[in-house]
């Protein structure tokens, strides 16, 4: 296997001496997806918010591309090709979808730097074109999306603009069974892109459909790591509450 | 369903240029061509809402970014003193300086305490306008302030370009350059996101905070030069302009087509529901309505208007 | 109360913001002129005859909103009504000199011959009537005067209220109530504000000098009409025995009253101005009010509209026409009602005077 993309080494995070993540280490490899589960208030949440930047570990270590990363915040993260499709999708309803997608990174030309409205029009249209994601037009305004349609758009943003890591939180946790497939669909289109891909979810189908590993955390701790092909759900249950082990 | 979903918001932006119509159509035909539909009738319709045109510009931006400002009014009556007091004994440019300045100096104050003191604005701005009033009382010890400068009153006031009158050269400039601002740069875009969804503005590198304070200063700066405007055009300052405007203006913009709510707005909407206003006012008053009829109807035709625009197709 | 006092207050008053004169002895105009009662200011039958035919047309452009400014509407309305002037427009700017500037721009696209107003700020009108001045439109003031305008080629006359009558009528009501002996109160307005300084000076001047007998032994200035009663209940702690007390205007002689009737006091007297409806219910039931003085507002209205119209006719006018005031006592409270604002007293006053 390649190198790793992202090395988590021996991570400690505590919020005023309550410790929320003890000693979690992972390593995340282009083209693969790993399925973080635990229950609620796991640490799920905390462990995204210090890979995005937004929270800096008490102890341990973050590489990217083997090199130390030290996010100052979560601009650094996206500058160095980590997105996050956070579980509201943190989309601006009332402008239309390619705004979206250039939310805070639109382009412009001429000497009076103005926004070069065609080009995102035009990269907009490829990309959901390419991803499949079936919206009505890159001019429609994200409130008269479905959900799933607003989904793909969150997703395809990312995809846009990561260059090694993808962090999906709870992307379906919204969504009805045949919108749930669609983004599904457009999750495991991203492997060909040769991403490295961190979902959490709450579903174990899910997880078991799209992941190719699966790492458990419980009240902080990491449980551990199976490779989803030689594990069962039982299992990751069992993982996830700590009862039948 | 979606199409006919977006061709109702289209439809729904439309509203007021049909209403601005419909307003005209009205006036025109009961009042004819002896008084309202006169040329020099209409130009002064023009000429009287340049002021709030210029306002209404800046509050797009305000309003727009999820934001309030409700000290604007006091901002006309203080840069326009200050300028009127500066320019007692310095040329005019000084005192067109001062002016700005102090209109886009007292847009920092409200922008630093919504931005980076965290308060909301409708409260800050709400305070500020007591301050910012009092102050303009204060230096003007309650008396009017003469300005004298006949460049300065021809240039903000009854002075013209080609045979255009400057106050309508200023509200054309003041249209354009926002319209251009609002739609076709990032700072525009920042603006709309930040109004929109601040925490996705956030996590998508906006500089939310920096966003809040410009959208404040813009809309102190703007003022300001709204109250340039009038000490050119009444060849005076005094502590009272712009107080009435306050509510004129917040009518106009939310006419126009901007959410209350922040991100959505249009410019040239604030400047057709501005000229809505001006035409209701001329209009209600060629009528011979006595006062509180005028009030009455214009009260009610705003509240249709408002209703009409703030009603979301979406819900 | 206040609010309406205070409208009416910010419209006479504003006057002679510019021009700061001394306060006089007697009502006189921006340049020293002598005051003519607006009873010599009239237009006859056959003037009237005369203007019904020339289709004339004029504007109302008011200040502000008030019942004062509803008693002068009135009354110039009915006079030109007479005349066969129509009124085309009437606006209120709110006290807004940019908007009466607008207001006296958009009047003017109805060509009107003659304009009634009051000038909300000698410097800015200045610039606002400029327009309305070379249209040649007859202008009539209300009590005050846009800068640098001349009599009678720019304007046709000021009409105002006679404020130094109203609080020479104040002390005299008080004095005849009093059996003109005795110690007195007064509370003025302490604020730079010509109408109730001048009104509350010629008070204090009268009894001073016409009441050889009567002192004035507690003064008590007031900003704030709420802090009325307050006031009173010091100055009645250290003056128990006050005969009468003088309060500036309507609303805080309630608060006065309040203190009065709080302290079981139904001995000392109270004169105001401007009517009230609290205040004059009071005074005819016999309590502590002896008297309200008030300005003839409507016959204001009237004499405006005779300028005008004596503008239009080429007739000379006076520079300066004072208002008289009147005062109202529980014996003349209807007719004295109908004098004032030309209407009704309201119905609780009327039948408690029964």
């Amino acid at each position: 296997m390649s190198n790793p993309v992202l090395q988590l080494k021996n991570i400690h995070k505590a919020f005023g001496g309550v410790t929320a993540i003890e000693n979690f280490s992972l390593d995340l490899h282009s083209g693969e997806v790993v399925a973080l589960v635990g229950d609620n208030g796991a640490g799920k949440s905390t462990l995204i918010k210090m890979i995005s930047g937004v929270h800096p570990p008490t102890s341990g270590e973050i590489l990217l591309d083997g090199q130390p990363a030290s996010f100052a915040d979560a601009s650094v993260a996206r500058e160095r090709g980590i997105e996050v499709v956070y579980q509201d999708l943190a989309l601006a309803d009332q402008q239309p979808v390619y705004m979206n997608l250039f939310l805070g990174r639109e382009p412009v030309k001429g000497p009076l730097r103005l926004l070069d409205r065609n080009r995102m029009i035009a990269e907009t249209e490829a990309l959901v074109k390419e991803l499949d994601v079936r919206i009505p037009s890159s001019r429609a305004t994200i409130r008269d999306l479905s959900g799933g349609q607003r989904q793909g758009v969150a997703i395809a943003r990312a995809t846009h603009w990561a260059k090694k890591l993808i962090l999906l939180d709870e992307p379906t946790a919204a969504l009805g069974v045949a919108e749930t497939g669609r983004v599904e669909a457009t999750i495991s289109g991203l492997k060909a892109r040769n991403l490295a891909i961190l979902i959490i979810s709450h579903s174990l189908d899910q997880v078991f459909r799209l992941s190719d590993r699966i790492c458990v955390l419980r009240r902080g701790v990491q449980i551990g790591i199976r490779e989803t092909a030689k594990t069962d759900k039982n299992e990751i249950v069992s993982m996830i509450t700590g009862v039948g082990q | 369903m979606l199409s006919t979903l977006t061709s109702r918001t289209g439809l729904q932006g439309l509203i007021v240029y049909a209403g601005f119509v419909l307003i005209f159509l009205f006036f025109a035909a009961t009042l004819g061509s002896e008084s309202f539909l006169t040329t020099k009738n209409l130009a002064n319709i023009v000429l009287q809402t340049a002021p709030a045109t210029v306002m209404a510009v800046g509050l797009v931006f305000v309003l727009s970014a999820g934001e309030i400002d409700l000290s604007f009014g006091a901002i006309v009556a203080l840069a326009a003193l200050v300028a009127a007091i500066a320019m007692r004994n310095q040329p005019m440019i000084v005192g067109v300086l001062a002016g700005l300045g102090s209109g886009a100096a007292a847009g920092a104050v409200n922008g630093l305490l919504v931005a980076y003191g965290r308060l909301p604005s409708f409260l800050v701005t709400l305070a500020t306008m007591g301050v910012i009033a009092g102050i303009g009382r204060s230096i003007s010890d309650l008396q009017s302030i003469p300005v004298i400068s006949p460049g300065f009153i021809s240039f903000f006031g009854g002075g013209s370009l080609a045979g255009i009158p400057s106050l309508i050269i200023w509200t054309l400039a003041a249209i354009a350059f926002g319209h251009l601002v609002y739609r076709q740069t990032r700072f525009g875009a920042h603006v709309l996101a930040v109004g929109d969804n601040p925490r996705a503005a956030l996590v998508s590198g906006i500089k939310v905070a920096r966003i809040r304070l410009s959208v404040l200063i813009l809309s102190g700066a703007c003022a300001g030069l709204a109250g340039l405007l009038y000490a050119g055009r009444l060849q005076s300052a005094r502590y009272t302009l712009g107080e009435s405007d306050l509510m004129t203006v917040i009518a106009a913009v939310i006419v126009g087509g901007t959410a209350l709510n922040g991100g959505k707005g249009t410019i040239f909407g604030a400047l057709v529901g501005s000229l809505m206003m001006g035409m209701l006012n001329n209009g209600l008053i060629l009528m011979g309505l006595s006062v509180s009829y005028q009030m009455i109807i214009k009260g009610l035709i705003v509240l249709v208007a408002v209703a009409i625009s703030l009603r979301d197709p979406n819900r | 109360m206040t609010i309406r006092f205070k409208s009416k207050l910010a419209s006479t008053l504003s006057v002679l913001a510019l021009m700061s004169l001394p306060l006089a002895a007697e009502t006189t105009g921006p340049g020293g002129e002598a005051a003519t009662p607006t009873s010599a200011v009239t237009i006859d039958d056959a003037q009237a005859a005369e203007l019904q035919t020339k289709g004339l047309k004029a504007a109302l452009l008011w200040h502000d909103q008030s019942d004062f400014v509803n008693a002068v509407t009135a009354g110039a309305t009915d006079e030109l009504t007479r005349l066969g002037i129509k009124v085309v427009a009437t606006t209120s700017a709110g006290f807004d000199s940019a908007k009466q500037m607008s207001d006296i721009e958009t009047a003017l696209a109805l060509s009107p011959n003659i304009i009634l107003s009051l000038p909300l700020d000698p410097v800015a009108s200045a610039a606002a009537f400029a327009k309305a001045k070379e249209a040649g439109v007859k202008l009539v003031f209300l009590s005050n005067l846009p800068q640098g305008y001349k009599q009678p080629d720019d304007y046709a006359a000021i009409v105002t209220d006679d404020l130094f009558q109203m609080g020479k009528h104040a002390a005299d009501a008080l004095a005849t109530s009093m059996g003109g002996k005795g110690t007195v109160g007064w509370i003025f307005h302490d604020a730079a504000y010509y109408v109730t300084n001048q009104r509350d000076q010629a008070f204090k001047t009268t009894i001073e000098n016409d009441y050889p007998h009567m002192k004035i032994v507690a003064e008590a200035g007031i900003s704030d009409p709420a802090r009325a009663e307050d006031i009173a209940n010091a100055m009645l702690l250290k003056n128990p025995d006050l005969g009468g007390i003088y309060v500036t205007w309507a609303g805080p002689a309630e608060g006065v009253l309040a203190a009065l009737r709080a302290n079981g006091n139904t001995t000392t007297k109270i004169v105001t101005l401007d009517l009230s409806e609290p205040i004059a219910l009071d005074m005819v039931k016999g309590g502590n009010v002896t008297a309200i003085v008030a300005d003839e507002a409507y016959e204001l209205g009237r004499a405006m509209a005779d300028t005008g119209a004596r503008a239009i006719l080429g007739v000379e006018n006076p520079p300066f026409i004072v208002a008289p005031a009147v005062t109202v006592t529980k014996e003349n409270v209807a007719e004295a009602w109908q004098q004032s604002l030309h209407r009704d007293a309201p119905q609780t006053v009327l039948d408690a005077a029964k």
